[in-house]
């Protein structure tokens, strides 16, 4: 978890103006920003389009320079190219070398970080393991689907072993398995004790995996919190049990009605979509050619016979 | 062809390299500090500073590895994105080639001269213009897509995509190039017939002076009415002499003379006779002369060799005795050879220029000049590359494609025309001032040669005029003189290439770009924003 006594990403009123050719303001993307990012956490950038996160990260990167206040990444400006040794980058869409192939790709970028030849060709093929591109691995980019280019993006970000990780929309463009697996893989980030910051659109997959997020609109910093306690709903309480009988249930009832709560609703809970698409996918490989019914046992009808059946 | 190129002076072409250096790079200083004070006060002074240090930091810390890796992704992108095709069309122009080049009525040394000058031209014009296009879309091509932004967040210098850039098309234009004048060299040495027609002389020249019909000093001989005066001539059966100074740097057993002089005849004799020539050779100091034994018929439009023996005997006017003497002992003062030309013939004239008569010494195979010229080619896709490089760290593909093309040209052809208005040749001096003294000497009806009047007017005219001057000479200054990178006229005229007139300045200008060059991508990457909307 974060630890409050160490800013590994100072920010300090931060503002950004985007200029046209002749010097004139065109608009101001980001506005006295100032915030911390701790070692360890998970931090997440949330925001409609043009709220300035993207710029925040670019400004991070040094790809943009501010038009006002202060940055230290790793204790070092945003400007020092030698903090970038223990940065890893996934950019928002990969704009990775297309004439490239997976090997090549990640061997390139080792080369940058001076890694040793032993030490690059090791992490190369641990990281096409691990983003499970080994069919692929010597395949050109242009070639590969936009979830295959998200992963070679993501190895890429990681060929240093960096201690903060920076993802611009990590899960865009990835099926609900490499959604998984990507939020799997920040989690392992996090418990190595790595800082990662992300931004995305994907509200639910920033809850499943953020310890603390920041919302910015039009430039400004709304909302800066843990998850948890942001989300938190002081004045109600949640109690689940084991499914209860009617009869169990009306006692409940009573029991609250003396204790003058407010009942708002007595249901099912329901899992998540995400949960229930995985579930499926895993018994479909356990159990090929078989139905998948959520609740229970699967259906001993071939999957066929189920679809003509439902049709009629 | 001028096959008399002057020496160049290394102290000064540094001078030169480093007055230029100074004024861009206090311009670019001043400029900045200017935008920097106006735009944050003192606090942009600071800023300077700061950013010179950031300079001399990243420039310490260049990482050969990380320049490496850039440029061995810049040789994979250039061949995956097939710019290796350039073969396919030099080979088609090999397939047929010697369809159109083949004259049988040519004689074998100007049939070598064709195909020699063919495949060099060849080669550098399909390598030049496939470098310069490559080299000016690369770095915009990915700052378009934006993979450079996985570069420059990894602890990557501008400097080092910048140079890896560099080095990268630098070997892709080296591939190309090695590929292609090999298969040229291995195509012209299968159509010339005679191998001896394949010769790399190594001349030696010699300053020419003359004295005229009454033997006395002179600075030109004769004009026969050509308007162009590219030869001089001397008169047959009198005592004017053309006067050729050699230096000698070697005593071999003996010289070879080798002349091609031009005959102009005023009346017709006999054609079939060539003129007849005496050579003598003259120790200044001493006075002591000695004719060559035999006087030597000169056939005009051909070259006439000459060999003289290390040991000479003539016959003493006064004594009638046979006396011999040592040609390096007896006849060279001070290191130098003279040898007097003299015309036999009464009414014929004999022409000639300083590059017509030369001691050769010992010939270099073709393949040296051959591949000296290769070289040339080879220096000048380096700049190339250097400049399209740089051009592409500030502007878009096509921009900097016009840009480095427009300087190939104004390298090419413009240098002398600058330097007449730049009045840096005396023969050629400017008379009517500068541009704004030429407009007011227009708007007055003042010729060129009447004096402006005395005043605070003149004299602004002539400041303006001079800054424009200086102006002119920094441009003059930045653009190359690509001129002496044409070494293939040499090679195709039978000669070695000189390396102290033409391979060492070469070297010289390309190297003189590869700092600036680095200096302005550098500061182009670093001062603007990659991600700018």
């Amino acid at each position: 978890m974060s630890n409050e006594t160490e800013a590994v990403i100072q920010i300090r009123n931060l503002s950004k103006v985007y200029r046209d050719f002749w010097g004139r303001k065109k608009v101001q993307a980001l506005k006295s920003l100032s915030l911390d990012i701790h070692k360890g956490e998970v931090f997440g950038l949330l925001g409609p389009n043009g709220s300035g996160k993207t710029t925040t990260m670019k400004l991070l990167l040094g790809l943009l320079f501010a038009t006002e206040g202060e940055i230290k990444i790793l204790g070092k400006p945003a400007s020092d190219v030698s903090k970038n040794e223990r940065i890893g980058y996934l950019p928002e869409e990969s704009y990775l070398y297309r004439f490239l192939n997976a090997e090549e790709t990640l061997d390139f970028y080792g080369r940058l970080f001076d890694i040793p030849a032993a030490e690059r060709r090791k992490r190369t093929d641990d990281l096409i393991k691990m983003v499970d591109l080994d069919h692929a691995r010597r395949r050109q980019l242009k070639e590969y689907s936009k979830g295959m280019t998200r992963r070679i993006g993501l190895a890429q970000a990681l060929i240093n072993n960096p201690d903060l990780v920076l993802l611009d929309e990590p899960t865009s463009g990835l099926d609900p398995l490499g959604t998984r697996d990507m939020k799997n893989l920040i989690r392992k980030l996090r418990d190595e004790g790595k800082t990662v910051v992300m931004c995305s659109h994907l509200l639910a997959d920033v809850q499943d995996i953020c310890d603390r997020i920041a919302i910015l609109h039009a430039g400004e910093l709304k909302v800066l919190g843990s998850v948890e306690e942001l989300l938190k709903k002081e004045n109600s309480t949640q109690i689940l049990t084991s499914k209860l009988s009617p009869e169990a249930v009306n006692d409940v009832k009573a029991v609250l009605e003396k204790h003058n709560a407010t009942i708002e609703s007595i249901d099912h809970p329901t899992s998540s979509l995400e949960d229930l698409f995985h579930r499926t996918v895993e018994r479909s490989i356990e159990r090929p050619g078989e139905r998948f019914v959520p609740s229970g046992e699967p259906k001993n009808e071939p999957a066929e016979e189920t679809a003509e059946a439902e049709s009629t | 062809m001028t096959i008399q190129p002057a020496d160049f002076d290394l102290a000064a072409g540094l001078l030169q390299w480093g007055k230029a250096m100074l004024s861009v790079i206090s311009i670019f200083l001043g400029v900045a500090l200017v935008a920097a004070v106006t735009a944050s006060g003192k606090k942009g002074l600071f800023t300077v500073l700061d950013g010179l240090i950031r300079t001399v930091r990243d420039f310490a810390s260049l990482s050969p590895r990380r320049v490496l890796a850039i440029s061995r992704l810049t040789f994979k992108e250039a061949v995956r994105r097939k710019a290796l095709l350039v073969f396919v069309v030099f080979a088609v122009l090999f397939m047929f080639a010697s369809w159109f080049l083949t004259g049988e009525s040519h004689r074998p040394g100007a049939q070598m001269k064709v195909y020699v000058t063919f495949v060099l031209t060849a080669v550098s014009w399909l390598v030049l213009p496939v470098m310069l296009l490559l080299s000016c879309w690369g770095l915009p091509e990915d700052i378009r897509l934006r993979s450079l932004h996985t570069v420059v967040t990894k602890p990557v210098r501008r400097n080092e995509v910048v140079l890896g850039r560099i080095l990268g098309f630098s070997a892709v234009g080296t591939l190309i190039l090695v590929v292609m004048s090999v298969t040229g060299f291995v195509w012209v040495q299968r159509q010339v017939s005679d191998e001896t027609d394949l010769t790399c002389r190594v001349p030696v020249y010699g300053e020419l002076s003359f004295l005229d019909r009454l033997g006395v000093p002179t600075e030109k001989g004769v004009n026969v009415g050509d308007i162009i005066e590219t030869r001089s001539f001397i008169e047959g059966g009198t005592n004017a002499t053309a006067i050729w100074k050699f230096p000698i740097a070697s005593q071999p057993d003996e010289l070879r003379l080798e002349s091609r002089f031009e005959a102009f005849r005023t009346w017709k004799g006999d054609m079939e006779q060539t003129l007849r020539v005496q050579f003598s050779l003259v120790n200044e100091a001493t006075g002591l002369k000695v004719p060559l034994p035999n006087t030597v018929n000169i056939a005009e439009f051909s070259t006439n060799e000459v060999i003289v023996n290390k040991t000479l005997t003539y016959k003493d006017n006064i004594t009638g005795k046979d006396v011999t003497v040592d040609v390096y002992q007896d006849l060279t003062t001070d290191g130098t050879l003279q040898i007097h030309v003299q015309c036999l013939d009464r009414n014929q004239y004999l022409g000639m220029s300083q590059g017509d008569f030369f001691i050769r010494l010992a010939d270099r195979s073709f393949a040296t000049g051959y591949f000296k010229a290769v070289a040339g080619i080879w220096l000048l896709i380096m700049l190339v590359v250097i400049l399209s490089v740089t051009a592409s760290c500030f502007v878009k593909g096509p921009v900097a494609s016009l840009l480095v093309f427009s300087l190939i040209i104004i390298g090419q052809f413009f240098h002398p025309f600058m330097a007449k208005i730049l009045n840096e040749n005396p023969e050629e001096k400017l008379k009517g001032g500068g541009t704004f003294e030429s407009i007011y000497r227009l708007v007055r009806h003042m010729n060129e040669t009447t004096a402006l009047p005395e005043g605070f007017l003149t004299n602004t005219i002539k400041a303006v005029d001079g800054a424009l001057v200086n102006c002119l000479w920094l441009v003059q200054h930045i653009i190359p003189d690509l001129s002496t990178f044409k070494m293939a006229p040499y090679v195709a005229s039978g000669f070695d290439i000189p390396w102290n007139g033409s391979m060492l300045p070469a070297i010289v200008i390309t190297l003189g770009y590869v700092i600036p060059c680095l200096l302005i991508g550098y500061f182009s990457l670093s001062l603007r924003e990659l991600e700018a909307k």
